[in-house]
């Protein structure tokens, strides 16, 4: 498992848009990615549960990827969060 | 009968069609082949999404991209594979594809409804609304198409959305009954333009009414009657036929200056909100735009509108009303505009918070943009300049530098534009109203937006219908309001007007001849009955009125009196 800690940048934090496009992404991999926010583990493939999280602009969560592409699946989740998600 | 607001003028009786957004019946039933059960519910996706989108795409046209985006979430939150792969599992393991999506969107709306933040929580709307369609999908229940009801339909519905009000087919709506929503709700907003008649915040309505059910519906009074007898069907057909009547009697004043019954002249202007609505206020008969809200320009695409696509849309609006004045405002966003590309964060009070001039003034850039269009396109007519949300002297003094630095890059780069372009303040706050007279001093003209005005003076949230009550321009504290703005204008000279929805209201009327009101801008369709309204008082007759209402102390007393001295 490779993981890496990052801050949601974009102002109205993870809400519909940005949160859709993300979850998104991620089914194009074919490890396991979780986010690890305020000890809850949220399945970054479903949308729906990171919208239920809440996660707002400021807030630290560390991403978890497991499987064959792995390293793959982290820099592109590291990367959509650090460049603001598209917004 | 049951009682409600008017929220657009008319009669009308027809056959109420029950725009419900309930759940549709099922049966639970066992399946036995969960592969062939999985594809039907594949299929129900597919075709939901086909559906969403194609009415995502046609709001984005006629409603904005805001609604548009609302709704293309939903595909987004139904593409969820862990949510899908929930309803699978459960069919997998016998239930039918309904009770596996009901079951599945019933987990998600309690684990939104759990969530301690507002914003989130409203998913749970969302979530019941992508469960009512696919169910509806799935059983064969025909989803509400509003554009296709029979003529002589009465919509009756809790409040109507924009993706409902996108489809109505005038032709065919003749009355609009609602339980949520006020006068200048999107749905009182909708019928108007649309000329049905409506009336809205009609408590219950919904559980009382059924399809095929007679209602009559009066706009003017605000009220309606459910399986009217015939004495009451003839007795509204002959309201119906007076009002259609006093319509055409209208048509006598086209063409003509508005000017009281002792011949005092004044003007009377038409608001839109796009360069093509300028046709019809001329079709309408209106002397000039007292309103151009711009914030359609904004709405309608991702991304600031350039310099160039603001001068094309504010040229064009010069250019059709052919030198007549054109008073367009600056964009008013924040408060329940959003414009989501801006950024704007959620506020607790959006009504009190960053909006209009103060965040224009914050975002110089994308200002200057904006004064820049406009001064340019003054050159091709007689534009002037509305400021809104002003509070204070400062902000209308510094959008006075701005747009004299503007002047100076155009003459710099010897771009024409109107040397002389009038600077006036929207007159909305209870602080710009107490600083009126200061403020004449700055502004070129003033215009009383009446609807944020009474809001704010009364400390009112129009949409809120437990305090709408409170939400009148009757109200002794806004009529002195309204008195001292116009008395502040009239003293300095200045030109004032009045852009709100009172500007229209015959009962009003009067009392703004009183008080001497220069410039009337009310809807197009307004126009003509507006300038009926103006010609029946003299201002002798009017002062009269004036004095003796002015001294009432109650909101009630005050429309009691007034309506006892309609004209």
């Amino acid at each position: 498992m490779v993981s890496k800690t990052v801050t949601i940048v974009n102002e109205q934090g993870l809400h519909m848009r940005p949160a859709g496009m993300f979850a998104k992404e991620m089914t194009k991999f074919q490890s396991d990615i979780f986010l690890d926010f305020q000890g809850k583990k949220i399945n970054a493939k479903s949308v729906m549960h990171i919208i239920a999280a809440c996660i707002k602009c400021g807030a630290e969560l560390t991403v978890e990827c497991s499987g064959e592409d792995e390293q793959a699946a982290l820099d592109k989740a590291v990367s959509l969060i650090e460049s603001g998600l598209g917004e | 009968m049951l009682n409600g607001i008017g929220g657009s003028a008319g009669y009308g009786i027809g056959t109420a069609v029950l725009i419900s957004e309930g759940k549709p019946e099922y049966t639970p039933c066992e399946v036995s082949d969960a592969e062939a059960e999985i594809k039907r519910f594949e299929d129900a996706v597919t075709l939901f999404t086909e559906r969403t989108q194609a009415m995502a795409d046609a709001m984005r046209e006629t409603v904005g991209e805001h609604n548009a985006e609302i709704l293309e979430g939903h595909i987004v939150m139904l593409s969820d594979p862990f949510m899908q792969d929930e309803i699978k599992g459960m069919i997998r393991s016998g239930s039918c594809a309904e009770t596996a999506v009901d079951h599945v969107c019933d987990m998600f709306i309690s684990m939104f409804s759990q969530v301690e933040d507002e914003l989130t929580r409203q998913r749970t709307t969302d979530i019941g609304d992508i469960r009512v369609r696919l169910l509806k999908i799935l059983t064969g229940t025909p989803e509400v198409n509003i554009s296709e009801v029979p003529p002589n339909t009465v919509l009756v519905a809790k409040d109507l959305t924009p993706s409902m009000t996108a489809g109505i087919v005038k032709e065919n709506v003749v009355g609009i009954v609602t339980e949520l929503g006020g006068k200048t709700s999107h749905s009182a907003i909708l019928a108007r333009a649309l000329e049905i008649p409506a009336v809205l915040s009609v408590e219950n309505v919904t559980s009382m009414v059924t399809d095929g059910m007679t209602i009559a519906v009066d706009g003017c009074g605000g009220s309606c009657i459910l399986n009217p007898s015939e004495a009451e069907t003839e007795e509204y057909r002959k309201h119906r036929e007076a009002y259609l009547k006093e319509k055409e009697g209208l048509e006598v004043f086209r063409g003509k200056p508005a000017v009281t019954a002792d011949g005092k002249q004044v003007r009377l202007y038409g608001n839109i909100g796009s360069p093509e609505d300028a046709e019809a206020v001329k079709a309408g008969d209106g002397e000039g735009v007292g309103l151009f809200r711009t914030e359609f320009l904004f709405m309608e695409t991702d991304q600031l509108p350039s310099e160039e696509e603001q001068f094309e849309a504010y040229k064009k609006a010069a250019e059709i009303m052919e030198g007549k004045e054109v008073i367009i405002r600056t964009l008013d966003v924040g408060g329940d505009k959003d414009i989501p590309y801006l950024g704007l964060s959620r506020e607790d009070n959006p009504f009190l918070g960053f909006r209009a001039v103060r965040y224009c003034l914050a975002n110089e850039a994308s200002y200057r943009v904006q004064l820049r269009a406009l001064l340019r396109a003054s050159a091709y007519g007689d534009i002037k300049i509305m400021v809104p949300l002003v509070t204070s002297v400062e902000e209308i003094r510094r959008v006075k530098e701005l747009v004299a630095d503007i002047k100076k890059e155009l003459d710099a780069e010897g771009i024409a534009y109107n040397q002389d372009i009038q600077v006036g303040v929207m007159i909305e706050t209870p602080a710009a109203s107490l600083i009126a007279d200061l403020l004449a001093k700055e502004a070129d003209f003033f215009s009383i937006g009446t609807n944020d005005l009474t809001q704010y003076t009364m400390a009112v949230d129009r949409g809120n219908a437990k305090v709408a009550y409170l939400y009148s321009a009757y109200h002794p504290a806004v009529l002195r309001s309204i008195r001292n703005i116009i008395e502040a204008a009239n003293r300095e000279g200045i030109m004032v007007g009045m852009c709100g929805e009172a500007a229209a209201d015959t009962l009003l009327i009067p009392l703004l001849i009183s008080f001497g009101l220069g410039e009337y801008s009310v809807s197009a369709t307004s126009i003509l009955a507006t300038k009926s309204t103006i010609a029946k008082w003299s201002k002798e007759e009017a002062d009269r009125l004036a004095s003796q209402v002015m001294e009432l102390s109650t909101e009630a007393e005050v429309a009691a009196v007034l309506k006892a001295n309609k004209r």
